[in-house]
């Protein structure tokens, strides 16, 4: 009988070990956007940075409002997102070391064909107006404090509304609550306008039938700026890569790496996905 | 020194008595059959003394050491007992791993294993459904594995509660079989429960009357069955006719008791004048004839038959002569002398035939 | 509904090309949700028997308790271990938030109340009359114990299959704790979350059916081992 406790307790021993040994591989941890992810760009870099750097990248695609918080809790070393006010905020609170932009490219309004509200052609600020005052089509919005939204909360503003009116305006304002994709396909669906990256565009109309077409692609206030940021180990003592974190920085910004992220896209899509800008802020 | 005692031993579940002062004794060797009716205390008594329960008072001593100081001694001597229960339980294994399992538990040498249970499964007649999933089995078939798995660990006490009770009579006829080769081959101890008075009978070398959770009285089979010492005991074991009378004058070891409406019954016993007493004669000691007799019989009685029982190959003979009586003839003779309800016979009995009890 | 035979078609083609990823994925699902069931079996059959052989105050209102737990939502499961082994949490600095281990330690946790629960029912479907009988022929209470799991073995059985269909068909706590990461912790569930929300319906729905097959094959295996 002893014999039995004895072995038994060594056996849930021996699980507990096996279990433990996972916690001590070398790794950098990454939190990234979701549409950055989905555009495949990172299935590129990965195994190149794995490579040169002799570390396993592990990279967890998220929220850009999720990717904040495991940034500051300390379970991820490094972020690249795409949300210039929160990132800024994330330094300046002393989460973050320093935000070096590494590519661009721009958002763009896309809707149906029919384009119920005539907003085609408009500046995204006018457009928004029009969509609030006429009440006229569907807009689909993120609702998930991505960086997408953040980008259309500052449209809304610079047009002139406060965001929280907008978003009890009428039934004409939908919070899908879901990443880019599935928010593209909910407005595709429900033949609505919404706010998006080029590149998860692009990727989605390739591969599913998407009733929505360009609607509104120039003005400035849609630069789509990604930028990579470091976690500061001296506030977030927990985070303990900061070497590393420095590591994909510099690759991020390598003139090498900046080509391989300028020509990414164009054969399967005839148009450059991202503009690479080695650390400058772009315009 | 007896093999197992207990010592007023009692026991309560949820603040009923079940068990009243047992004070039993049981010798190596014997066969004891505890006889009683249902709810009597029986397998309540057969679990104590198999040291499944603790009592709730009293002791138990096994080879005369005290077997309720704690489990662990308790389960040390329980290892040298088993228990087969009423119900035919078998586990959902082949017959053979049911037999073996007690075996197994002991840490039994695998080549005398397997030679113990061939011996049993030869015993048991099922040898060539060894590897057949026990739960296929009938209950009588079920009952005579059970009863095997027990054997095969030679335990020095063999506990059985009532093994017969939920069989067909044909697979209780073999499971008496079973247990009377089991007597033979290994002279286990036996402690039987039983409610069937004639199986004590055959089976046991001694009878122990459990009614009420307490045993009224022990003996063997015959002397319990002939000359119960209390109303209750007579009742169980058949008795039928008990009559209750006083003494009204006796002379040289044979007295006479007045029944009432001035009938007269002789009897032998030694008990005095004017003492309270019932009258027992067994059924089957009564002789029915149609005209009155000139046997040597001290008491006969004129009555009518008021019911004619058939109960195979026997009669069973109601008759009503001034107080009830019962008589129990073969069918043959009820027929010979065409017995039905509402005839005059006379019913005959020797004095020696008659037991008396003192009524108290 | 022609992507179903789409994804169909895809499936067989990523099995018999035995695609690297695919079969990573195949290999961490079940390394995981595998490992987690037996390590919810062994602290499940014991404890259960411990349960349900022993009598003690507010038995009733623990098996119920347990019984309630049975339709925890996933992703609160997720929450809990995530802020558990977040390294800002209490567990924190043992290092296994995202990693395979802290998704065996998760999936355990929620399957535990199914497989504990089941177990007792199981116990109880027993004849009382068996653990005594044994125990009268010598076993000791340890033995007895095994006696009626052997006797409750079909039940227990399916109770393990439905824990590991649960581990290995949840999708919240593996997203939340396990973070998805290629090649690390990313497996079915988590994959055909993610390529689905990328519009890559064919290649969810290829993973939803080797998901699928491989649970089948599972489920024939141990039927086989129970009729025996």
């Amino acid at each position: 009988m002893k014999n039995k406790i004895v072995s038994y307790l060594a056996l849930l021993v021996l699980i507990g070990l096996l279990l433990g040994a996972a916690g001590c591989r070398a790794s950098l941890r990454m939190a990234t956007t979701t549409s950055l992810y989905d555009t495949g760009l990172w299935g590129y870099l990965e195994p190149m940075f794995e490579k040169k750097y002799n570390v396993a990248l592990d990279i967890l695609s998220l929220g850009s409002g999720a990717a904040f918080e495991y940034g500051q809790r300390g379970d991820v070393d490094v972020l690249t997102i795409h949300d210039k006010p929160n990132e800024e905020k994330f330094v300046a609170d002393g989460y973050g070391i320093q935000r070096v932009p590494f590519a661009y490219n721009y958002f763009l309004i896309v809707g149906p064909a029919t384009d119920p509200a005539g907003i085609k052609g408009l500046s995204p600020e006018d457009a928004f107006k029009k969509l609030m005052t006429t009440g006229k089509g569907t807009f689909v919005s993120r609702g998930d404090n991505s960086g997408t939204q953040s980008k259309e909360k500052a449209i809304w503003q610079a047009a002139g509304f406060d965001y929280e009116v907008v978003r009890k305006a009428g039934a004409w304002y939908i919070e899908s609550g879901q990443g880019m994709g599935q928010t593209l396909q909910m407005a595709s669906q429900k033949l609505a306008y919404t706010l998006t990256d080029m590149g998860t565009y692009l990727s989605y109309k390739s591969k599913s039938k998407l009733e929505l077409v360009p609607v509104v692609d120039k003005g400035d206030i849609l630069l789509n700026v990604y930028s990579v940021i470091a976690v500061n180990p001296q506030k977030v003592t927990t985070a303990k890569n900061l070497d590393m974190a420095n590591n994909l920085i510099s690759f991020l910004t390598s003139p090498e790496i900046q080509k391989l992220i300028g020509n990414y896209g164009v054969k399967e899509y005839g148009l450059q996905l991202f503009v690479p800008c080695a650390g400058a802020e772009p315009k | 020194m007896p093999l197992i005692e207990t010592v007023e031993l009692c026991q309560k579940y949820d603040g009923r008595d079940i068990l009243r002062n047992i004070n039993l004794k049981v010798e190596r060797g014997e066969v004891l059959a505890l006889i009683g009716p249902t709810g009597a205390g029986k397998t309540t008594l057969l679990r104590l003394l198999d040291l499944l329960e603790m009592p709730s008072s009293g002791k138990i001593y096994f080879e005369g050491r005290d077997a309720t100081q704690s489990k662990k001694v308790g389960f040390q001597m329980r290892k040298r007992m088993a228990f087969v229960i009423q119900k035919p339980i078998v586990f959902n294994a082949s017959i053979y791993d049911n037999i073996a399992c007690g075996l197994r538990w002991r840490g039994a040498e695998k080549s005398s294993l397997r030679q113990k249970v061939s011996t049993i499964l030869e015993m048991i007649d099922l040898s060539a459904h060894q590897h057949r999933n026990a739960r296929t089995l009938s209950g009588g078939e079920a009952q005579r594995v059970a009863i095997a798995r027990a054997i095969v660990i030679e335990p020095e006490v063999l506990l059985l509660d009532e093994p017969t009770a939920n069989l067909d009579p044909l697979s209780a006829a073999k499971i008496e079989e079973l247990i009377t080769s089991i007597i033979h081959q290994y002279g286990t101890t036996i402690v039987m429960a039983t409610h069937d008075m004639s199986q004590g009978q055959r089976l046991a070398n001694r009878i122990g009357v459990l009614i009420n959770g307490e045993i009224l009285q022990t003996g063997d089979p015959r002397e319990v069955f002939t000359l119960p010492m209390s109303r209750e005991v007579a009742e169980f074991v058949s008795t039928d006719n008990i009559i209750d009378g006083i003494i009204v004058s006796g002379e040289g070891g044979m007295v006479s008791v007045d029944i009432g409406g001035s009938k007269i019954i002789e009897a032998i016993s030694g008990y005095p004048v004017g003492e309270e007493v019932s009258v027992c004669v067994r059924p089957e000691n009564i002789t029915l004839t149609l005209s009155k007799t000139t046997s040597s019989a001290r008491n006969s009685f004129l009555g009518q038959i008021t019911g004619v029982v058939s109960m195979g190959p026997l009669s069973r003979i109601e008759m009503d002569c001034g107080f009830r009586l019962v008589a129990l003839v073969t069918r043959r003779s009820a027929e010979e002398l065409a017995l039905e309800k509402g005839k005059q016979v006379y019913a005959t009995f020797k004095a020696t035939a008659v037991h008396i009890l003192r009524r108290n | 509904m022609s992507e179903i035979w789409q994804g169909l078609v895809k499936a067989i083609e990523l099995i018999v090309t035995l695609d690297p990823e695919v079969m990573g994925i195949a290999g961490r699902s079940l390394a995981i949700s595998v490992t987690a069931t037996l390590f919810a079996g062994v602290i499940c059959l014991p404890l259960g028997s411990l349960i349900h052989f022993n009598r003690f105050i507010g038995k009733r209102t623990l098996i119920n308790l347990i019984q309630t737990f049975y339709s925890i939502p996933t992703v609160v499961v997720g929450l809990f271990v995530f802020l558990l082994f977040s390294r800002a949490g209490p567990l924190g600095g043992l290092n296994l938030l995202f990693t395979p281990t802290v998704m065996i330690i998760g999936q355990a946790m929620l399957i535990t109340p199914v497989l504990l629960g089941l177990t007792i029912s199981a116990l109880s479907g027993v004849d009382k009359a068996i653990p005594e009988t044994a125990r009268s022929l010598g076993a000791s209470d340890f033995q007895a114990v095994v006696v009626v799991l052997r006797e409750a073995r079909f039940a227990v059985i399916a109770a393990i299959l439905l824990a590991f269909g649960r581990a290995i068909s949840e999708v919240g706590l593996a997203l939340m704790v396990g973070g998805n990461i290629r090649g690390f912790t990313r497996v079915f569930t988590t994959a055909i979350s993610l390529e689905t929300s990328k519009g890559d319906i064919e290649l969810a729905i290829a993973l939803g059916i080797i998901l699928i097959l491989i649970a089948l094959i599972i489920n024939i295996v141990l039927n086989r081992l129970q009729q025996r």
